[in-house]
């Protein structure tokens, strides 16, 4: 029972602290809202200004949905991969996933493809299927035997990277004008956010996620390590390219519309691990509150920090994320997550 | 019994290299069988090809006589657990929960665990004595406390046949003695049928009804541990000598080591035979070394169920026996002088002479011509009990100046050595 009511606690704070960061970033933004317009239109008991019902209809929320959902799917997507290596240093951007997806948004908005059928945007499916391609290529080039060492893992992954990334920054260059905008792109930004983008994404990210949530129990069990995971019935080799396949989707999805932000996956799956624990039944759900709480910090953060400039988010997460990697690379208990 | 694993032709390669080739064996429902054999013979990969971690390049494993590629997952891992060799697990589930992932394959998706769950873990804590454990972190466990968990999860499944991949590898002494303990328990009162794969000979025997000795790829001997592990087989698959004796606790063979045998040096047989008078265990300090040093040795007269006689039996030496407690007669008397003549050294040890066997010591004044080294640690008067007849033979033998008295082990070894030396250059 005492286990039970502090997990309630811990979702309960979560959940507080999400929604309190959406009205504080309602709050923020190059054109001044005072708060009592802010909470008249949430409310929605009176009536504001035009311009102002505008920037909160149009601009803010919108943004701040989007952030959420994002971070919430990389957190996701990096809960699953953490699992399935069955080791915390791999996130999708670390291993190539990001800038797999990122190549294959290029081709789609290069070929001129705008193929939109019911709500499905054709750019995901081809992120997707740059993510997929780019999970096969570096999951194969990293395994050694029946063996996948997370160095090789992790050393693959940065080198396809940095193929893919030059492919796409070649790209860019050849078809548009607009440097900017390239560079924002590649560091991850969540400038273009409107309800369009979220129409697009949204779908995909569902199916990613109730595929997640559907082998949770089954990636707990991966957790003891493939071989012992067979043995007590799994059927390893399925749930693990239905669970990549999943996150690769939910990743894919994300990136169309942000750009590559790395290193959430990384922190914010590690961190929920330490505060819940490593039964995937209660980390997912708290991974997902907190990575998307992470992207809505770090996404204020880039929107205030030098206004009215706007870094790119993805800047900020490197930050944060990169020392942590660091962290994990040099921890004294080594391989007990 | 019923027949519970059956492998035909089972062959198995990895990188071309054939690692199993053409294994037939028949596992019974309740068998406790311990696998055995050099690193590299293929035992792991056999368990593994067992487990279904590994498929067949060709033949077949049926498991309750049913092809073993026919089972689910599912139905698999309810008919059958592994204990694997690396039970490290890197993130800090605890005990209860590790044990709980025992009966995922009769959960439901979405079904909370049932009360039948929550029995049957309790119950398996219970057996495993990992009660006490049942909130403590997985990492926070001892190797030992570990494997216990792993067993537990194990036999949370249900399963009919256990297989175990060196359980005891990396414990000490006393954890490795409560793994067995535990298994041989597990097969006696639950009927469980337990395969496990050991390095350990000992261990194996001194626990496993019926051994499967491997030898690169081929069942070299498989049976009772006193049918499998014989001095021969040891030899010829692990090509080294050893001492097999007699556990007085189980009543199963128990192999030592023979010191220095191994040495390169060591293992050519020399061309120096070397009888020796004993009785009484008056041998055991230095007879093994002998051997090992590669020496021809000959014993007599000795009486069965001496401890001499028993030592010699082990080391697999020729000698002449006489009936327990018996005087010698004059048969064996006729014997041993055949096993002397042939002799190039007489070693007579600091034996007590009693009227039942100063035919030993008489025997010695046939042979003047022969070298003999006589050890008197214990001065003769102290060991004489034929009234100053042995004294008085003694005494005769030492006029001869080819004869040596030591007192000291080390001694002995150097004298024989000096004495082979001017042997051989005296034949040149």
């Amino acid at each position: 029972m005492d286990k039970k009511y502090r997990i309630s606690l811990i979702y309960l704070i979560t959940i507080l602290i999400v929604l309190a960061l959406g009205i504080i970033s309602l709050l923020l933004g190059s054109s001044y809202i005072p708060a009592a317009d802010v909470f008249a239109f949430l409310s929605g008991t009176q009536e504001i200004s035009r311009t102002s019902a505008i920037i909160l209809a149009e601009i803010r929320l919108p943004r701040i949905i989007l952030s959420f959902i994002v971070g919430a799917g990389l957190a996701a997507a990096g809960t699953v991969f953490q699992g399935v290596i069955r080791n915390p240093m791999v996130d999708p951007y670390i291993i190539g996933i990001s800038a797999g997806a990122g190549t294959g948004v290029m081709l789609a908005l290069l070929l001129g493809i705008e193929i939109v059928f019911w709500n499905f945007s054709a750019v995901p499916a081809f992120a997707f299927l740059g993510a997929l391609l780019t999970v096969f290529l570096v999951y194969n080039l990293a395994k050694v035997g029946n063996k996948l060492p997370v160095l090789t893992f992790l050393l693959a992954g940065v080198a396809v990277s940095f193929i893919l990334n030059s492919v796409m920054s070649f790209l860019m260059v050849i078809r548009t004008e607009n440097l900017q905008q390239i560079v924002y792109w590649l560091m991850g930004s969540l400038a273009g956010s409107d309800w369009a983008a979220i129409k697009m994404i949204l779908p995909y990210f569902i199916i990613g996620m109730v595929v997640i949530i559907y082998y949770l129990k089954d990636l707990n069990i991966i957790l003891l390590g493939e071989e012992s995971a067979g043995h007590l019935g799994v059927n390893v080799e399925k749930v693990k390219i239905i669970l990549l396949g999943a996150a690769s989707l939910i990743t894919a999805s994300v990136v169309s519309v942000s750009g590559s932000i790395g290193f959430i996956g990384l922190v914010v799956p590690h961190i929920a691990r330490m505060i819940i624990g490593p039964d995937h039944r209660k980390l997912m759900p708290l991974a997902v509150l907190l990575g998307g709480a992470f992207l809505l910090i770090t996404d204020s953060l880039a929107r205030t920090i030098m206004a009215p400039l706007e870094l790119p988010v993805g800047i900020i997460t490197a930050m944060v994320g990169g020392p942590y990697f660091i962290y994990l690379l040099r921890r004294k208990t080594k391989d007990i997550w | 019994m019923s027949l519970m694993i059956k492998t035909e032709k089972l062959k198995f390669s990895y990188n071309k290299e054939n690692i199993l080739k053409g294994i037939d064996l028949d596992f019974y429902k309740g068998d406790f069988i311990g696998i055995i054999g050099p690193n590299g013979s293929g035992k792991s990969t056999l368990l593994k090809n067992l487990s279904r971690s590994l498929k067949a390049d060709s033949g077949s494993v049926y498991l309750d006589n049913k092809v073993l590629a026919e089972y689910s997952s599912v139905k698999l891992a309810k008919k059958l657990a592994v204990v694997p060799q690396d039970s490290q697990v890197n993130f800090n589930f605890n005990v209860y929960d590790i044990i709980m992932m025992g009966r995922h394959p009769y959960q439901k998706r979405w079904s909370k665990t049932s009360d039948k769950d929550k029995k049957i873990v309790r119950e398996v804590m219970q057996v495993t004595d990992t009660l006490k454990l049942k909130e403590k972190n997985i990492n926070a466990l001892s190797g030992g406390e570990r494997q216990r968990v792993i067993i537990a999860r194990a036999l949370a499944q249900k399963p009919e046949v256990l297989l175990l991949d060196e359980p005891t590898s990396s414990l000490d002494i006393n954890y490795q003695g409560e793994i067995y303990d535990l298994l041989k328990y597990l097969n006696k009162n639950l009927e469980l049928t337990i395969i496990t794969v050991s390095h350990d000979l000992n261990l194996t025997a001194q626990y496993c009804e019926k051994l499967l000795l491997i030898k690169s790829g081929k069942i070299f001997a498989s049976g009772s541990a006193e049918e499998v592990l014989t001095k021969s087989n040891i030899k010829e698959v692990y090509n080294t000598e050893v001492l097999i004796k007699k556990n007085p606790l189980s009543n199963r063979p128990f192999i030592t080591l023979i010191p220095s045998a191994n040495l390169q040096e060591n293992k050519k047989n020399k061309d120096f035979r070397i009888h020796i008078i004993a009785g009484g265990g008056t041998t055991k300090n230095f007879l093994a070394d002998l051997v090992s040093l590669g020496y021809q040795i000959t014993l007599g007269v000795l009486n069965i169920g001496d401890a001499d006689w028993q030592l010699a039996r082990e080391l697999g030496l020729e000698m002449v026996e006489a009936d327990p407690f018996e005087n010698i007669n004059e048969d064996e008397v006729k014997q041993n002088k055949e096993m002397i003549s042939k002799a190039d050294l007489i070693i007579l040890t600091n034996l007590p002479f009693g009227h039942g066997n100063l035919a030993n010591l008489k025997i010695l004044e046939e042979f003047p011509e022969k070298n003999k080294i006589l050890l008197n640690n214990i001065e003769i008067e102290k060991r004489d009990y034929t009234k100053g007849k042995a004294e008085l033979i003694w005494n005769k033998l030492l006029e001869a100046d080819n004869i040596y008295l030591l007192a000291e082990k080390e001694n002995l070894f150097s004298e024989i050595k000096r004495l082979e030396k001017s042997e051989m250059e005296s034949e040149l």
